[in-house]
């Protein structure tokens, strides 16, 4: 058969399936502004419940019926309960809170059905293949193009020819104005977030049987589909569709001749796009729809002598703390300190400049991986090996920020993650040097002044230093012009950029600090764990850094330290006597998203300083979106405008 | 027929508008006039829903509907144009008319209960009609939104709100920025509207276009109003037009 042929089939097939989930992230995205990152968990939950009602009935069919219709309600409720509730505060908080939700739905899915990978055999009536035009395909791949080709036609028929299609577009144009005409929004949310919901859960059903099932498959589609929806343009179908074929085809194509780089052909693609086109093949949106960060400005807060006692006295007990307790809890105070420098390297992007990274453990686990691969192949000290990393994450920060922040808000953070996920894959792939899945390790640690890293508590002290030089560092570089220029950056770029600054430049040197700091913590956290494999690269480690950050307090220094401790003492807890700390830590950071947007930090600052906690906005008092926003915005930029307003209010 | 009483709206914490009261009969063309940054802008923003005002009411045909979401508002029979026009610029010109048009009556049907003294039975808007009264509409009908010209974009946006068969046309500033020739297509179109017995509530920053139109008006300054009286009044007082108004 021919080779090409089978080639096209294979990039065809995958295509479709992608477009099932970009088609509605793409018009999620584009009519609420919101990336919704549980958009693969439906997927996944798709797949799942058909299996589960072709194991009770057999018939795959019904499972094609029922199983989108179970994931909808589910999409209804995580829309009309939480996500609704957040409408007013930003669209950030809404991206993190379906993020909460991928820990829900996995834990979920892993407890009932198991983490082995499952299959679902296709229909009876599809089995076998067909010889068409040179070759013999599968029957099954063929029923999923024409079945692909024709939900997208019918989709393009609603959004194109139908009146409740144009009332889509309108409100992806400008939901404002679609208001101010009668258009009930909150109805026509629920509605497209439910349709899209259910598209992702149907490519979950028909992608099992060519894909197979595991804990997983969310992120597996997730990704490629944001790539498609950056190549294709946000909020189009037509570009959606366009996008996916081309990632498809390339990605079989890249599959078959160059194993090695397949990877890479998409986020090449994808690179390319965002420097010729930022927009997207088809976007009318800029990619640069400003989401801003509702981080709330909390001032340092003022070094009063009661705040002075508490802080000896923190460090004090931190000093002594090894001195008092075993091995186990010196080894995970200093896995807390690393993480800490993590979590405050992310926080000088998230929370202080407004550049909100979901690839952030890219550089992590660059930091990391350049110790090992140094130590493990060439023998190098791993000190050296700290050495090295810190510069190369901070020349990798640069190179890769160089194409994030010319984008922001939505865009950047997906930026951000597809690039992780390249270093991912690198890893995943490049097994000569990095051990591939299985990882890699270095048989011992360096010493320090004759005292050996293998040593708990010299590990202890270590980190400890580490974490306070970095704490210190990071505090007087926000305190600096340049700390105010970044500050700046995130409360109003616009105006930052109307007073001269090159504002780029700014967020450019931002994330490469942030970088190289982040590849310091990888360094040392390389020392501490003596091995290293994919998972530190991975997106969801992007994502625990996040969580770390926004619990404890973005937009503040010590919050973040206090949520990595909070993070990483849960996890051990409850995963000491409970398998599903995935789920409890989703729940908790719903919970904390929802309620306690200042984080764990902001509650406690403001009892430390005798302030009442700030409490959310009211509504009614928070200024109306969009059209009332006091620039004259051009018609259709109008939803990006929101959040000028909350800036221009605060 | 809309009635706004010792109305407080804020930004945030700017206290925007400092107790703004007026009402718009049935039938009527009010006016409020100021310069940049008066609060015209936002006391619109506050009646088409937008914006909750912190206190005072604002009653549309007899009911309060401060508090009510803008296509709440919207569905009662008001027509919305913005100083921006906000015109969906994906959509074509003949969508943007038809996407969220309504019968005329249905704005009752929305509000709930028949509103006595309501609406004398005007001329239901159609596409024809709208296409008539701007022809240019009708020769662009395929384009779409972003095409258009500024002062197509205008008529189109007015268009836009008449199909919506309104009740109450609200309009922020239609002539900001058109060439004179425009703006004068577009002053007779409202004074057809009027004739007709629309009633209109009106932004205007241009004295001559408000007193081609309007019945009553209303000037504005950091959120207050400082003048109310009729055309006459407004003509006679060079005080305010020399202090609020950029004459
Ligand atoms: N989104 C916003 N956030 C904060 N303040 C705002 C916002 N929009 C307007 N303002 C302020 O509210 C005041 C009133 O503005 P408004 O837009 O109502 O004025 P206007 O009379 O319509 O002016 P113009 O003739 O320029 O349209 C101004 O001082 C303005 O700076
Ligand atoms: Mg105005």
């Amino acid at each position: 058969m021919d080779i090409y042929l089978a080639q096209l089939m294979n990039g065809l097939v995958y295509g479709m399936l992608l477009f099932l989930t970009a088609a509605g992230l793409s018009l999620i995205f584009g009519l609420m502004n919101v990336v919704s990152l549980a958009h693969g968990s439906f997927f996944m939950l798709g797949a799942y419940l058909a299996f589960a009602v072709v194991r009770e009935t057999g018939n795959y069919w019904l499972a094609l019926l029922i199983s989108p219709c179970l994931t909808v309600l589910v999409g209804l409720v995580v829309e009309r309960f939480f996500m609704r509730r957040l409408y007013r505060r930003g669209h950030l908080d809404q991206v993190l809170l379906t993020f909460g939700f991928t820990f829900v739905f996995f834990d979920a899915v892993r407890s009932i059905w198991g983490s082995d990978i499952r299959k679902l055999a296709p229909p009876v009536s599809l089995e076998g293949s067909i010889a068409l035009v040179g070759g013999m395909f599968s029957t099954y791949r063929l029923f999923l193009l024409a079945f692909g080709a024709l939900l997208a036609l019918i989709l393009w028929a609603v959004m194109e020819k139908s009146r409740l299609g144009a009332m889509v577009r309108a409100g992806v144009d400008d939901s404002q104005m679609a208001a101010g005409l009668g258009a009930n929004i909150p109805a026509l949310f629920s509605g497209v977030f439910g349709a899209g919901v259910a598209l992702a859960a149907i490519g979950g059903v028909v992608a099992a049987p060519v894909l197979g099932l595991y804990p997983g498959m969310d992120g597996d589609i997730l990704i490629p589909s944001f790539i498609v929806i950056v190549i294709g343009g946000m909020g189009s179908l037509r570009g959606a569709f366009v996008g996916t074929l081309l990632v498809g085809i390339a990605d079989a194509f890249g599959k078959a001749y160059v194993p090695a780089l397949s990877l890479f052909l998409i986020y090449l693609l994808m690179a390319v796009f965002l420097l010729v086109r930022p927009q997207g093949l088809f976007g009318i949106k800029g990619g640069v729809a400003p989401a801003g960060m509702v981080v709330a400005a909390r001032a340092a807060l003022s070094a009063t002598l009661r705040v002075k006692v508490i802080a000896a006295l923190v460090l004090l007990a931190l000093a002594c703390y090894p001195l008092l307790v075993p091995d186990y809890q010196r080894t995970l105070v200093s896995e807390i300190f690393v993480f800490a420098i993590f979590a405050m390297s992310l926080d000088l992007l998230l929370g202080y400049t407004g550049l909100p990274s979901f690839g952030h453990a890219g550089f992590f686990g660059l930091g990391a991986y350049t110790v090992i691969v140094l130590g493990a192949l060439f023998g190098l000290n791993g000190w050296t090996g700290v050495l090295i990393a810190v510069p190369l994450t901070a020349l990798a920060a640069a190179l890769i920020g160089f194409f994030c922040v010319r984008t922001s808000g939505i865009t950047f953070l997906m930026l951000t993650l597809a690039f992780s996920q390249l270093l991912y894959s690198i890893a995943f792939k490049w097994r000569d040097v990095t051990g591939g899945s299985d990882g890699i390790g270095i048989p011992d640690r360096p010493n320090i002044f004759g005292w050996s890293l293998s040593e708990p508590i010299v590990m202890y002290y270590v980190t400890f230093g580490f974490c306070l030089l970095c704490y210190v560092g990071l505090r007087r570089l926000i305190a600096s012009p340049l700390g105010h220029a970044f500050i700046g950056i995130r409360e109003n770029e616009s105006r930052m950029r109307a007073i001269g600054y090159s504002t780029g430049l700014y967020k450019l040197l931002s994330f490469t600090i942030g970088g190289a700091l982040a590849g310091l913590a990888g360094g040392l956290y390389a020392l501490f764990n003596g091995f290293v494999s994919p998972e530190v690269l991975h997106w969801s480690a992007s994502g625990d850094i996040l969580i770390m950050v926004m619990l404890g307090g973005a937009g503040t220094l010590l919050g973040p330290v206090l949520g990595s401790a909070i993070f990483l003492l849960m996890k051990n807890l409850v995963s000491s006597y409970n398998d599903h700390w995935m789920m409890i830590i989703g729940i908790i950071f719903i919970a904390c998203v929802m309620f306690f947007p200042g984080g764990v930090w902001g509650i406690l600052s403001s009892r430390i300083a005798g302030r009442k906690p700030d409490s959310p906005p009211r509504p009614g008092t928070t200024p109306a979106e969009g059209i009332a926003s006091g620039d004259k915005a051009p018609t259709g930029a109008a939803p990006g405008a929101s959040m000028t307003v909350d800036g221009a209010a605060r | 027929m809309l009635e706004l009483d010792a109305v407080h709206s804020y930004y945030g914490d700017s206290h925007i508008l400092q107790g703004v009261s007026f009402t718009v009969q049935e039938g009527e063309v009010v006016c409020l006039l100021g310069r940049n940054g008066a609060g015209k802008t936002t006391t619109i923003l506050t009646v088409m829903g937008y914006i909750t005002p912190r206190s005072g009411t604002v009653r549309y045909q007899g009911q309060a509907i401060a508090g009510l979401a803008p296509y709440q508002v919207a569905r009662r029979g008001v027509g919305f144009v913005p100083q921006e026009r906000g015109i969906f610029p994906s959509l074509t010109v003949r969508e943007n008319l038809t996407v969220f048009s309504r019968q005329p009556g249905s704005a009752l049907q929305a509000a709930g209960q028949a509103v006595k003294g309501a609406s004398a039975p005007r001329a239901p808007w159609t596409l024809e009609r709208v296409y008539k009264v701007f022809p240019r509409l009708h020769e662009r009908e395929r384009n779409l939104g972003f095409q258009l010209s500024g002062g197509e974009q205008q008529m189109l946006s007015i268009a836009r709100a008449l199909m919506l068969n309104p009740d109450l046309l609200v309009l922020d500033e239609p002539s900001e920025g058109l060439a004179p020739m425009i703006v004068n297509e577009i002053v007779t179109v409202l004074r057809g509207l009027k004739n007709e017995g629309l009633a209109i509530l009106l932004v205007e920053q241009n004295l001559h276009t408000a007193l081609a139109l309007a019945d009553r008006h209303h000037v504005m300054n950091k959120g207050e109003i400082l003048f109310s009286g009729t055309s006459q009044d407004l003509e006679r007082n060079e005080d305010v037009k020399r202090r609020y108004l950029a004459v």
